[in-house]
């Protein structure tokens, strides 16, 4: 075991006591376990960026530089998006759907066994912009996605008149579906310019479409028609909601196409 | 006599009827005078006076109980005459009176348990007593906690989570739906008490209103009553498909608010959230209306059902906020502990050094012309000996004061050194003062 190791396990079971503290919060509706919840996650996410450090000053990786340490990356981005926006809204209760991405981002980000960094041939002025809008882009889809799920347990609450327990602590229908249109149109664009970047770097390098770019492919049309229908057909509410969550999926498909393809080369 | 205690006497909604509620209730502007005259006397020293429409309790502190009892009932039957409150009033007095207030402070004596408005009442009888000048440092503590304890109840448990009358279910659920309702739109369909209230809790908020009735007039008075636009019945569709929240309560047999309707009001709305109440019996809305995309239909069964649900929440509730309770009487019992400890404390070490202090004074002349030298290992003898003396019972005092027990050494070292531990004047309570205040009368042997 060395430092970087342990630094690492110590932000995962952070990110883990985090996780298990919003969902006491969402489902007990204990707000010291919301504020000790908020706290486990400000300190997994200074013990992330400590172990992005070491990483870096001990190991030599890169932020950025493969898939993996990019996962590290986005995963930190994504935790402190939604720790930026819940102080704003009353939203802690959405942890319980976010931090057991950015835990889960963070684990895979940590498969790397004998993976060597992408070959310095496909390197290119363009790989840096690539990885950081996709980054940014991703992280912006992640909080639409946990919106997007708190959006339909709560309409589904509605409907069934269960409006007491969680349906009190999740944050409102329409601030919800606000979050997730404004989430979806802020990564939208970032996500654009990382596939188009993607797409003109593979085909320099001459290498066909992987499992990973199509599905991003599908994500980025899922989440190009939901933003679509939102601003031109008025779309709202549950079926946006569901469409934001199938272009995550689809997005985490992505990623996942990434690492077993990193996985097989090594 | 040298202890006060704090002691309550009240009537509430539990025992005591109406009748005679009302008679004791004093009006908010009169408060303050009725306050002076029930610690007009020397029966009680500090007091404040809650005076609700479900309860009216006097929390004081006095020296005697049972003049005090006497004192307040008399004041409280002169108002209640030719009623008496004689067999409706409860009492409680030291811990039992702090358990009292740190209960109905946080909602769990109220009438509907866990409500809120309580604590803003007993707020407001608090500082008209503190501007009145019956408040001294007992009972300015003790309330200060019962503000305390009331937030911790209500942010630690789920007492105060769902509303329970049928109108602030309505905002509440329609909040949930639309976050915030500055600029929404209410619809009002029929004109009744319940949905006024409930239109008058929305529009509080922000929202804009619409009153649909069959007649005009009368449209046009309740939209006058609330700050709102009346609309003939004629244009129900078009007010449906603007409105976010519709509240319809007519009296007429049969569907208003039609499945046929709803399906091409829908189509207007494309995909905007529409949140139906409908609190008539018989229903105005066809249940239909609910399977539409976007729409939310409660009616007054669902409505009442919330209400039960968010009333057994809160019975759940009450049991850790009563935890709650017990727990911060515990505390402020420490607190009150240490209070006698210190003066029991400054009182035994000035006998102790008072005696030895004498002793020399009488031994000095039969020593002779002493030395400098001589005198200071005199002085310091004395000192040595208070001291040492001191050392082992002050210790075993402070252990005793920080266990949860009552402390039964700071009594025992009172009797045993004859401490006499006077109360000063109210006006002039210090720190110690206060201190000394607290000491439990003690009973003569």
């Amino acid at each position: 075991m060395n430092a970087v190791t342990i630094v690492f396990a110590s932000t995962a079971l952070l990110y883990a006591a985090a996780c298990s503290g919003f969902f006491v919060h969402l489902s007990r509706g204990n707000a010291v376990a919301g504020m000790w919840a908020s706290r486990a996650l400000g300190a997994a996410i200074a013990a992330h960026a400590g172990y992005l450090g070491c990483d870096y000053l001990l190991l030599g990786n890169t932020p950025m530089g493969d898939i993996y340490d990019s996962l590290a990356v986005l995963s930190l981005m994504i935790a402190l998006a939604f720790l930026i926006t819940m102080r704003r809204h009353r939203l802690t209760v959405l942890g319980a759907f976010i931090t057991p991405v950015t835990l889960l981002m963070l684990l895979a980000s940590g498969l790397r066994g004998s993976v060597p960094p992408v070959p310095e041939g496909v390197r290119s002025a363009l790989l840096p912009l690539h990885v950081a809008v996709n980054l940014l882009g991703i992280a912006a889809f992640a909080l639409a996605f946990a919106a997007a799920v708190a959006y339909v347990i709560q309409e589904q609450l509605l409907r069934r008149k269960h409006v007491i327990g969680v349906f009190q602590r999740l944050p409102a229908l329409d601030v919800l579906d606000s979050i997730g249109l404004k989430s979806v149109t802020a990564g939208f664009p970032l996500f654009t310019v990382g596939l188009v970047t993607g797409t003109f770097w593979a085909a320099r390098g001459g290498v066909g479409l992987s499992a990973g770019q199509s599905f991003g492919l599908v994500a980025w049309l899922f989440f190009g028609s939901v933003l679509l229908a939102r601003v031109a057909a008025g779309w709202r509410g549950r079926r946006a909601a569901i469409g934001t969550m199938l272009g995550f999926l689809f997005l985490l498909a992505a990623i996942g196409g990434y690492l077993l393809r990193d996985l097989h080369l090594g | 006599m040298s202890g006060k205690e704090i002691v309550v006497y009240g009537i509430s909604h539990h025992r005591a009827p109406v009748s005679v509620r009302e008679r004791l209730a004093a009006e908010p502007e009169r408060v303050g005078e009725e306050l002076r005259g029930l610690l007009d006397g020397d029966a009680l020293s500090e007091g404040v006076l809650v005076s609700t429409c479900n309860r009216v309790e006097l929390i004081a502190t006095t020296a005697d109980p049972l003049r005090a009892r006497e004192h307040v009932l008399s004041r409280f039957n002169l108002r209640t005459a030719p009623e008496r409150v004689d067999d409706f009033v409860y009492e409680h007095r030291g811990r039992e009176a702090v358990r009292h207030l740190f209960r109905v402070a946080s909602g769990l004596d109220s009438m509907v348990l866990g409500e809120p408005q309580i604590l803003g009442q007993i707020k407001a009888a608090f500082s008209v007593a503190s501007q009145t000048g019956a408040v001294g440092p007992l009972l300015g503590r003790c309330f200060d906690r019962s503000f305390g304890v009331a937030k911790r109840v209500r942010t630690e448990t789920e007492i105060a989570a769902g509303n329970v009358s049928v109108s602030s279910i309505a905002c509440e659920l329609a909040g949930q739906i639309f976050g915030d309702l500055l600029e929404r739109k209410v619809l009002l369909i029929g004109a009744g008490k319940m949905s006024e209230t409930a239109a008058r809790s929305l529009t509080a908020r922000g929202a804009t209103l619409t009153v649909v009735n069959r007649s005009l007039e009368r449209a046009e008075e309740l939209a006058k009553a609330c700050g709102g636009v009346p609309r003939p019945l004629e244009q129900l569709a078009t007010e449906l498909a603007a409105a976010d929240v519709v509240i319809s309560s007519t009296a007429k047999q049969g569907f208003i608010v039609t499945y046929e309707l709803m399906l091409g009001v829908v189509k207007m709305r494309k995909w905007r959230q529409l949140f139906i109440i409908d609190i008539a019996v018989p229903r105005d809305v066809d249940p239909r209306v609910e399977s539409l995309r976007n729409v939310f239909l409660y009616d007054m069964d669902d409505l009442k059902r919330v209400s039960q649900a968010n009333l057994a929440a809160r019975e759940r509730a009450a049991v850790s906020a009563h935890a709650i309770v017990d727990e911060e009487v515990v505390k402020y019992d420490a607190w009150l502990q240490t209070l006698q400890l210190t003066p029991t404390i400054v009182a035994l070490r000035e006998r102790v050094r008072d005696t030895v202090l004498r002793e020399k004074q009488k031994a000095l002349p039969k020593l002779g012309e002493l030395s400098a030298t001589q005198e200071r290992a005199l002085d310091a003898m004395c000192e040595s000996i208070v001291n040492q003396l001191l050392h082992a019972p002050l210790t075993e005092l402070k252990q005793d004061g920080q266990g949860d027990g009552s402390p039964k050494l700071v009594e025992a070292v009172r009797r045993l050194f004859r401490l006499e531990i006077h109360t000063p004047a109210p006006a002039a309570e210090t720190e110690a003062g206060l201190a000394s205040a607290e000491v439990p009368p003690r009973r003569p042997s």
